[in-house]
């Protein structure tokens, strides 16, 4: 219900002041309701009182004949819309400005006027029996009538204006505080998608609630900033406390290496020494990467990327490789495939699925990558024909590539592969593993820029 | 060649300037950026390679200031950062290669060697030669002891990157960078499956092999 109201309906200030306008009617009902009552009843009973002071008055007429005298005397000079007399006499004549009839509806007053004999409104008739006939006299109730349109009047004079007043200011409100919000959720989203220099900066003008949570988000985003700016300071340092004593490593490694002829036993250690230091280097470097991408904004660096490029240049980088290996490499190039990105992350993603296709599949594999348009999306698939995953296994790898596992068995793929859920996750695409019927299919979707 | 090497680490350091030495470069050794700085402006170098985390004034401002002066020599950054994003900050800041520690000592001399004679590249010549071998890059035909050797596209400029360089080692990563504008580490034998394909056509056939492999550094056509 709620949803299809316009935003600035469902805003705080316009339900602040709707609930206003409501307490303020049902005030104001209330009291003048009351007030209402109260008059009528008074009225009532002096009208009451009037009637039979009225038939007190008739009392004091000595016989029939003098009351009848008196009932029309008094009854010339009375207009029956005020007050009715009618006295039956004791001979069933009658007397007086206006006859009380009673049919299947209930009472009427006609009168002897010509041209409207029937009144309309409402009486107060107090009748009784008097010299051997019946007299009845019965006032209008016009007043109490008129008073309760004039209670009326005054409930909308009050509540009409009081209810648009504060509807506008609400409305106004609403307006007012809805571009401040805006502005924070804006600020907001560029703090999510990586720009952490984006500020609130409430204006002097902003309502006091909104400017503390806009100088609180200004605050929180400051200490976000500098704690990044920390973790990177320390895996620079990390960076550098590390390499410094590989790098020695490789120095040492080198030098004997120099030094003098060496047995067959030496160099297959040394050769063994280096392959495990450049080992250790590559899943350094992936980590430190890792860290990187997961703590900086490299989104600032962003660009339009045509992928179509990026995968036909890695292909022809690795297809002779891979035809040394025993693998044949496919790529169909297609067009319109442009996505915003970081250009060396996402080809070194796609050198890493290429890697890893062509070291678990056996010589003879067919490696195919395919750039698709799917709706809003441009997916980016490696697929082998080789042996593949079992699904419960898939399940597993997935997990692994999200959320780095100590338990990996083969160094250096499973960090490949980490970067490369990493990388996606940095362009907004997610990565998925499908059973290619024989094989494995790694596929990236990456959300399409808008202009194509 | 005269070259300045700034670098805290005594070990690393020495192994530097003592393979530079050997090469026949003379070479300074200086451990903190400030002497660094007074030793830059003093004497002429014709490279000077910079460890981008150096004491008192670190690396980045060290070539900055130099900028800042006028002074052009070549900087050769060395760091031990490895991404594309630091790769850029240290370009920016003035410096014109980058490597990233651990390297070899062939791909430091490489490098050295490259930025060194980076000079006026007088690039107006429309055929380059090595031996018996000609290139014309207007008509893209490569002919060697008069036979035309098909090569494809990517093959063509492996060569043509090599012939434009003769006498320079060219490394891997050189090769990626310049050829694929790759700058992270992939499988290690991809460049030389690639060099082999071009030597199957360049030199096989042929007596002579024009590209020679220099062990633990690159590949390289001999003037």
């Amino acid at each position: 219900m709620n949803r299809h109201l316009p935003a600035i309906f469902r805003s705080m200030p316009i339900h602040l002041a709707l609930v206003l306008v409501a307490v303020f009617t049902i005030f104001s009902l209330l009291s003048l309701g009351a007030t209402y009552l109260v008059t009528q009843r008074s009225f009532d009973q002096t009208i009451r009182a009037d009637l039979r002071q009225d038939i007190a008055g008739f009392r004091a007429a000595p016989g029939p004949s003098a009351l009848s005298q008196l009932v029309e005397a008094e009854a010339r000079v009375t207009d029956p819309a005020r007050m009715v007399l009618s006295y039956i006499g004791p001979d069933r004549r009658h007397y007086g400005n206006a006859v009380i009839a009673r049919d299947d509806e209930g009472y009427h007053i006609v009168t002897d006027i010509s041209g409207d004999p029937q009144i309309e409104g409402q009486y107060m008739a107090l009748t009784t029996s008097l010299r051997g006939g019946q007299l009845t006299i019965a006032r209008s109730l016009a007043e109490i009538d008129a008073l309760r349109e004039a209670f009326l009047r005054v409930l909308g004079l009050s509540l009409i204006p009081t209810i648009l007043i504060a509807l506008g200011i609400g409305l106004t409100l609403a307006r007012r505080s809805a571009q401040h919000v805006s502005t924070i959720a804006r600020t907001l989203d560029k703090l999510t998608g990586g720009e952490l220099e984006a500020r609130v900066c409430p204006a002097p003008d902003w309502p006091q609630d909104l400017a503390t949570i806009g100088t609180r988000i200004d605050k929180m985003a400051s200490a976000q900033e500098s704690s990044i700016a920390a973790i990177r300071q320390v895996s620079s340092d990390i960076a550098h406390d590390l390499k410094t004593p590989i790098q020695r490593v490789a120095v040492h490694l080198s030098e004997l290496s120099e030094h003098g002829p060496l047995d067959a036993t030496a160099r297959d250690l040394l050769d063994k020494a280096n392959a495990e230091l450049d080992g250790i280097v590559a899943t350094f470097h992936a980590l430190l990467q890792i860290a990187r991408i997961e703590t900086g904004s490299p989104k600032a660096g962003f660009e339009t990327v045509d992928l179509d490029r990026v995968c036909a240049t890695i292909v022809e980088l690795y297809e002779p490789a891979a035809t040394d290996a025993g693998h044949r490499l496919h790529y169909t190039p297609a067009s319109g495939m442009t996505i915003s990105g970081d250009r060396h992350l996402l080809g070194q993603t796609l050198a890493n699925l290429i890697e890893n296709a062509l070291r678990h599949t056996p010589a003879g594999t067919d490696v195919r990558i395919e750039l698709n348009r799917i709706r809003d999306r441009i997916v980016l698939s490696v697929t082998d024909n080789g042996p593949g995953v079992p699904e419960a296994e898939r399940e597993l790898v997935l997990r692994r590539l999200y959320r780095m596992d100590r338990s990996r068995t083969s160094p250096g793929a499973g960090l490949g592969l980490n970067l490369v859920a990493s990388i996606a996750t940095l362009h907004g695409a997610t990565v998925g593993l499908h059973d290619a019927m024989p094989g494995l299919r790694v596929e990236l979707a990456f959300p399409a820029t808008r202009t194509s | 060649m005269k070259l300045l090497v700034v670098e805290d680490d005594e070990t690393t350091g020495t192994y530097i300037a003592r393979g530079l030495r050997e090469e026949g470069h003379t070479v300074d050794l200086v451990t903190n950026g400030r002497d660094a700085l007074i030793q830059a402006t003093s004497a002429g170098y014709d490279v000077l390679i910079v460890d981008r985390m150096v004491p008192q004034i670190d690396g980045m401002t060290l070539v900055k200031t130099l900028r800042g002066a006028g002074n052009r020599t070549p900087v050769l950054f060395l760091t031990s950062l490895g991404s594309v994003e630091d790769r850029i900050e240290g370009l920016t800041a003035g410096g014109d290669d980058y490597l990233v520690k651990p390297f070899a000592f062939g791909e430091l001399s490489a490098r050295v060697a490259a930025l060194a004679r980076r000079a006026p590249t007088v690039a107006q010549e429309t055929t380059l030669h090595a031996g018996d071998l000609t290139m014309d890059l207007l008509s893209r035909r490569v002919i060697r002891a008069g036979r035309e050797i098909s090569l494809l596209p990517r093959e063509f400029a492996i060569l043509e990157h090599l012939l434009r360089r003769k006498g320079r080692v060219q490394t891997r990563t050189m090769l990626l960078e310049a050829i694929w504008d790759i700058s992270f580490d992939p499988m290690t034998n991809v460049v030389e499956t690639h060099i082999s394909r071009l030597r199957a056509k360049v030199d096989r056939p042929f007596d002579t092999d024009l590209i020679q492999t220099v062990r633990g550094a690159g590949y390289r056509i001999d003037a």
